[in-house]
């Protein structure tokens, strides 16, 4: 059974034009890939990720996360799924400012009220795997956008959840971070077997998914298997 | 517990000015709560200490000048009270309860030994101490056998002994080339200018001034329930007074009477006005401490929705939302009500040394316009509490909005 389904998602924003956004999506992530999902601006793709990390709700369709339907859920409800399922990393980090690094990190563990002494020892394990242990009493502001972006990933892989989520992580930073960042996630694809989705516009990043899923106007076309990635893949299997 | 504390302790230091404003707004409003509050009870005080020197059933009366024309008299004329009067007076009703006569005196110096201090010599009878509580220090005050003696007795004041020094019971002292002995001392006023010296009435006549005129009779009466019955009774015993002296029985100024019930009724009604005002006023200064609160708290999640999105992206359910909004506005109102309430309490206690030791001369006497202004511990506690949760509940529904707000909607607010 894949990890994520979606079976003819539709979402339609209101308002004074009412916007269709999502027309009968229709995808399958398996465990452990690293999916990316392509698109112009206002094709749908930011839409379908905030449906997929239960940020937003969709109309109809069924959304399937780990054997469980996603839907009508209580927001308490849905907020425990985010905690222990999700793993976001944004576009612009999304660090709590007048939090340090290692508080940031700590803080989705607060919510599952693991002891503070605990998620303190966590949170800097992880900081450390990201070479941020001297970072982790610095705040945010203090810090360039490659080590925020870290912080954000250590925060997103606290609780050790099912898929992370990125939604154009790689938009606010240069090429060269840009890289580290995504060698960042492929490794953790490649090595943890960590389910990764990937929004994005740039087809640079796109590249480095397995699978690269095209949205336009609200409709999924091609999907592409990466042949570079394919081959990389077969030459380590021999 | 120490978590959430913990979240309190960063959002704050993050937000020094906005902390401030909100504190500023809450210590402002209880400081200026107590004070005011504390100011109208030192003048409730006040009033009850000065009206406390009487007992409040009771009339006091001098001799007036007429001012209408009477039984072939012009008007101008002085009446001077006299014996005839306090038999009057005695006989008058049956609600007639205790009579003194009073005589003033002239100054005079007291000698004892070597030292010397001057009084304003008052001869008066036994029941007088009984009318205008004369609150004795030591021995005792002049009774209904000196009277009949007309023993050489005399009650001096404290502020006598400042001169005379603590050793006087029992002691001899001149007068006028009079020898007296003094029996006792009572609790004189430290701002009256002179401190009377009591001797016995008959005394004072027997040797100072052996005429029939008196200066003034005081009297308690009981069976007056209200004012209607005070002003009754009051223009009843004055008409009767006036007649007996040739003038006119509606001669408003012939005689001058001191009706401590009527005066203590209209001042209870004062009293009630002033404190009625006082917490209408103080609940208004509340109020807009709340609506400070409320502001603040309304900026504060505007301000924070973006943060609340990142909260509830990584897990945070609308619960822990709205208890980290409450938690910090308790915290900061409790905190800053507080330093507000003991600054108030200070303010007070400085206005106790200051305006509360100034005394106003309002003639006869002097009084005190401020006296222990100050509110009791429970009253200010309870008004802070009530700043704290009225202030947190007009909170509530903006913070309930902010725990509301879907996850994305608040990550897109900047």
């Amino acid at each position: 059974m894949a990890l994520i389904e979606l079976k003819d998602i539709n979402k339609t924003y209101q308002g004074a034009q009412p916007l269709h956004v999502l027309k009968g999506i229709n995808l399958e992530i398996g465990r452990g890939e690293f999916v990316s999902i392509m698109g112009a601006s206002g094709s749908g793709k930011s839409t379908l990720l905030n449906i997929l990390g239960i940020l937003d709700n969709y109309d109809t369709g069924e959304y399937i996360l780990d054997g469980k339907l996603i839907k009508d859920l209580s927001e308490k409800q849905a907020a425990d799924y985010r905690n222990r399922m999700i793993g976001f990393i944004f576009q612009s980090f999304n660090l709590i400012g007048f939090k340090t690094a290692v508080e940031n990190v700590e803080l989705p563990l607060y919510y599952q009220g693991v002891n503070r002494r605990k998620r303190h020892a966590m949170a800097m394990e992880y900081l450390d795997r990201l070479g941020l242990a001297q970072w982790a009493s610095h705040y945010p502001n203090e810090m360039s956008g490659g080590q925020k972006q870290r912080v954000a990933i250590a925060r997103a892989l606290i609780t050790s959840p099912r898929i992370i989520l990125a939604d154009e992580p790689t938009g606010a930073l240069d090429s060269k971070t840009s890289v580290e960042v995504m060698n960042l996630l492929t490794k953790l694809n490649r090595e943890d077997g960590m389910t990764i989705i990937v929004v994005t516009h740039e087809s640079g990043v796109a590249n480095e998914a397995d699978k690269i899923i095209h949205i336009s106007d609200g409709i999924i076309g091609k999907v592409e298997e990466n042949v570079k990635h394919d081959n990389w893949n077969s030459a380590l299997i021999k | 517990m120490r978590d959430l504390f913990g979240e309190i302790y960063n959002s704050i230091r993050n937000n020094k000015l906005r902390t401030a404003l909100t504190g500023f707004a809450v210590s402002w409003g209880i400081f200026l709560l107590i004070c005011l509050l504390g100011t109208g009870n030192g003048i409730t005080n006040s009033l009850l200490s000065n009206s406390g020197q009487f007992v409040q059933n009771s009339i006091q009366v001098y001799g007036g000048r007429t001012s209408m024309p009477a039984n072939g008299y012009r008007e101008g004329r002085w009446i001077q009270l006299d014996n005839g009067d306090v038999r009057l007076t005695k006989d008058y009703s049956d609600k007639v309860e205790k009579v003194a006569t009073v005589t003033n005196g002239t100054m005079g110096t007291i000698v004892m030994g070597d030292k010397t201090v001057s009084a304003y010599m008052m001869g008066v009878t036994a029941e007088y101490s009984e009318i205008q509580k004369v609150s004795l220090k030591e021995g005792r005050f002049i009774n209904p056998l000196d009277e009949k003696d007309a023993a050489k007795v005399a009650v001096l004041s404290t502020t006598h002994l400042k001169d005379l020094g603590d050793d006087v019971i029992g002691r001899w002292i001149t007068i006028a080339g009079v020898v007296f002995r003094v029996v006792g001392v009572y609790h004189g006023d430290e701002n009256d200018f002179q401190s009377n010296l009591y001797i016995p009435y008959s005394t004072y006549k027997g040797i100072f001034d052996p005429s029939d005129k008196i200066s003034s009779i005081i009297m308690t009466f009981r069976g007056v329930n209200n004012i209607e019955e005070s002003d009754e009774f009051e223009g009843g015993y004055s008409r009767s007074l006036k007649t007996r002296h040739q003038a006119d029985p509606d001669d408003p100024s012939a005689i001058w009477i001191w009706n401590r019930f009527s005066q203590n009724v209209q001042m209870t009604q004062a009293q009630n006005i002033l404190r009625i005002a006082l917490w209408i006023i103080g609940i208004l200064t509340l109020i807009s401490g709340i609506v400070g609160v409320s502001n603040i708290m309304l900026i504060t999640v505007k301000e924070r929705t973006h943060e609340f999105g990142i909260r509830k992206a990584i897990g945070a359910c609308p619960g822990s939302i709205l208890s980290l909004i409450i938690a910090e506005s308790v915290t900061i109102t409790a905190l800053f009500g507080y330093i507000g309430m003991f600054l108030g309490m200070i303010a007070c206690g400085v206005l106790d040394k200051t305006a509360g030791a100034n005394a106003v001369d309002i003639g006869f006497t002097q009084i005190r316009m401020l006296e222990n202004p100050t509110v009791g511990l429970d009253t200010a506690l309870a008004a802070t509490l009530l700043l704290v949760v009225a202030g947190t509940i007009a909170g509530l529904a903006p913070a309930r909005k902010a725990a509301k707000v879907k996850p994305i909607e608040a990550l897109r607010a900047e």
